[in-house]
């Protein structure tokens, strides 16, 4: 394995993610999508901390992973009162603002 | 303390009294304790103002000014505000005090039936018109004369409108306020048009002839408003809905020669543009034979004190313009004790009577003696009888005149001395003599001593102040009069004309209340109405007819071109806001479009 193939597969990996977020309308696969791309991230920062010989990348893919518990943390809160509210998940149902 | 202190108690004590009345509600409304305070701050004034005479006298005029307005730029601005006291301005103040204060005596007895709080209200209106009167003869330059000006404008509406639930009275203060602010804004064009000339509101300015001339015509519009001119007189005549000592004190004595003095101040600058003080001459001595006309013919007393003191003012500024300023100045004063003194007189008759009609009166001699010898006192002086205070002044403007050898002017003044005496004479006896008119007439009486003690004040110094024409020449010291000195010369024609006036006012009157045939086409010829009709005229055909062009364009062209832009970028935004769908995964969507053309764009440059 090459660096340009983790490259690769990260790109995929964030390509993913981002088509998930623009294209899912449930919230919880929302967050999925979300860690799909943290994780297309991270993959990044080792790829770069294994191949340059910086070792504190990993460092950071550990501080993105305590990044993203926090963040799903939020985001299944935000879920739970979406669903207390409409009694279902559907980011589309939390339209208040616009009208 | 020194002069300019005084003349800044001369100045700043009536508004003082203005202040304390206007905030103050239980003094205000207390009427009797309202004219209290405003009487003894004006009679504050009337000592500051004697100091300052005296202080003038001992060594001089003095300054006491103060940084007002300073900037830097292109034209840097630099005004003052304070006290300028000089031979010219300390006399003035006196004046303008002694006048209030009695005008201010004599209405605590002529308002005696209004209710307390509304005599409250007349004393903080007067207190405010002395400040401003007094703010603007002070003035060390034009633009805090300008300030003094407009107070002076504001607080006359307030009092011709003092009885503001008659509608007369109402409309006559719009009718005075819209006139003299139409004739202000050629004050105030033509202040801004000395600064840009001249970069200082001074009126020793030097001036290139045409802009001289152009500021100066201005500034003869003011004048024409302030010191009712023909053809902007109209006003005056219709203020007379004020109460009487208003039309002594505003209309007649201090506020109208406002105009006088404004061109007595700013001098150095007519003196730079003699087509202006052509014009003067010839307006002011048109107006004095025409409004001496015009007095002959009215039937209500005041109303003839009116045109006679558009018709004086007429005088002073026929003498400012043969640029003889003492003489305009000396008249000035004169005129300011003896038509004050006829207005109080005449207020005293109205009092009495209960009406201004002249034929309401009659045979009032035996009723009220004091009243018609003060009265004529009054007349004599107006007339210039020998020896009355009138006369010197009088005669030196016509002295002046034919010094100058303007000859149409002098035949007119003269004229106008002669219908003076007549309209005079005329007055007197339709007022006093001959048989009561009307019940009221019969059962007249003297009023109280608040109304007599001014009247005998002003009537000593219109008969006696003439004598002290020499003194004030030496103290106002005004570079013009004829070459240089003061010499007292007597007129015999214009005495013999005065004379003669009377006599015919006494063949014409003395017998019968009958007009004779003469004066009563007159009336119909000289009718006042004309020129208010030419106004009427020119405002329906003129005025109304351009601003509704001027609405047809504002509503169909300029409103139509700024409806249609902004019916443009509604419409536009009602479409635009289809886009905001309030969505956030399209809003995620066109930022990862946006995020992937800039990476393209950065790899492909």
């Amino acid at each position: 394995m090459t660096l340009t193939t983790c490259l690769i597969l990260s790109a995929a990996l964030f390509s993913v993610g981002l088509y998930g977020l623009l294209t899912r309308r449930h919230a919880v696969g929302i967050l999925l999508s979300i860690e799909v791309m943290a994780n297309a991230a991270n993959l990044n920062f080792v790829a770069f901390a294994h191949y340059g010989g910086a070792s504190w990348g990993q460092a950071f893919a550990l501080f993105v992973l305590g990044l993203t518990v926090a963040e799903v943390a939020i985001g299944l809160a935000l879920v739970m009162l979406l669903f207390r509210s409409h009694k279902d998940v559907l980011v589309d149902l939390a339209n208040a603002f616009k009208h | 303390m020194t002069t300019p202190m005084w003349a800044l108690i001369a100045v700043f004590a009536p508004l003082a009294s203005a202040l304390l009345l206007a905030v103050l509600a239980p003094i205000r409304r207390r009427g009797g304790l309202a004219a209290a305070v405003s009487i003894t701050f004006a009679l504050a004034s009337l000592v500051g103002a004697i100091f300052a005479v005296i202080g003038t006298l001992h060594a001089g005029g003095s300054d006491w000014t103060r940084s007002w307005l300073a900037s830097g730029g292109a034209l840097p601005l630099s005004v003052t505000f304070g006290v300028h006291v000089d031979g010219v301005s300390a006399p003035m103040l006196a004046v303008v005090a002694l006048v209030a204060t009695c005008v201010q005596l004599f209405s605590t007895g002529y308002l005696d039936d209004e209710s307390s709080a509304s005599r409250g209200r007349y004393f903080a209106y007067q207190s405010l018109f002395l400040f401003s009167m007094q703010l603007l003869v002070a003035a060390p330059n034009l633009l805090q004369l300008f300030f003094g000006w407009e107070i002076v404008g504001a607080t006359s509406y307030l009092l011709i409108g003092y009885w503001y639930k008659k509608p007369s009275a109402a409309r006559a203060a719009v009718k005075a306020f819209w006139v003299t602010k139409f004739a202000d804004m050629g004050l105030l064009i033509g202040l801004v048009a000395l600064f840009g000339f001249t970069g200082s509101f001074e009126w020793t300015a030097q001036l290139a002839p045409a802009a001289a001339t152009a500021v100066t015509l201005l500034f003869v519009l003011a004048v024409m408003g302030k010191s009712a001119q023909f053809p902007l007189h109209v006003w005056l005549p219709d203020a007379m809905e004020g109460p009487t000592p208003v039309s002594a004190l505003l209309h007649a004595a201090t506020m109208v020669a406002a105009g006088v003095y404004l061109v007595v101040r700013a001098q150095p600058l007519f003196a730079q543009a003699p087509f202006t003080q052509h014009f003067l001459a010839y307006l002011g001595a048109g107006t004095a034979l025409f409004a001496a006309l015009l007095a002959l013919v009215q039937t209500d007393l005041k109303r003839v004190l009116a045109y006679s003191t558009c018709s004086q003012l007429g005088y002073m500024l026929a003498a400012l313009g043969a640029g003889s300023a003492f003489a305009g100045f000396f008249h000035l004063t004169t005129h300011a004790f003896f038509k004050a003194l006829l207005f109080l007189a005449a207020g005293s008759v109205i009092h009495a009577v209960g009406s201004n009609e002249m034929s309401k009166m009659g045979g009032l001699w035996k009723k009220m003696p004091l009243t018609m010898l003060v009265f004529i006192a009054g007349a004599f002086s107006l007339a210039g009888f020998p020896g009355f205070a009138g006369f010197f002044s009088k005669d030196l403007i016509i002295d002046s005149l034919s010094e100058h050898h303007l000859w149409a002017p002098y035949a007119a003044l003269l004229l106008g001395a002669f219908l003076t005496a007549l309209y005079m004479g005329r007055a007197i006896l339709l007022t006093f003599f001959g048989p009561h008119e009307s019940h009221e007439a019969e059962h007249a009486h003297e009023p109280g001593w608040s109304m007599k003690l001014p009247l005998i004040v002003l009537a000593l110094l219109s008969v006696g102040a003439g004598f002290f024409g020499g003194d004030l020449w030496h103290l106002a010291s005004l570079t013009d009069y004829v070459h240089g000195v003061y010499h007292f010369r007597f007129g015999a024609v214009a005495s013999v004309l005065a004379l003669s006036g009377f006599v015919v006012a006494w063949v014409a009157w003395g017998k019968t209340r009958e007009e004779p045939a003469l004066a009563r086409s007159l009336a119909a010829f000289a009718n006042r109405a004309w020129v208010d009709r030419l106004y009427v005229f020119g405002y329906r055909a003129g005025l109304l007819l351009v601003s509704d062009v001027a609405a047809w364009i504002d509503r169909y062209i300029v409103d139509a071109l700024v409806n249609v832009v902004g019916s443009f970028f509604l419409l536009g935004a009602r479409r635009a806001r289809r886009l905001q769908t309030g969505n956030v995964q399209d809003y995620l969507f066109a930022m990862s479009l946006g995020a992937i053309a800039l990476a393209v764009w950065s790899i492909w440059r």
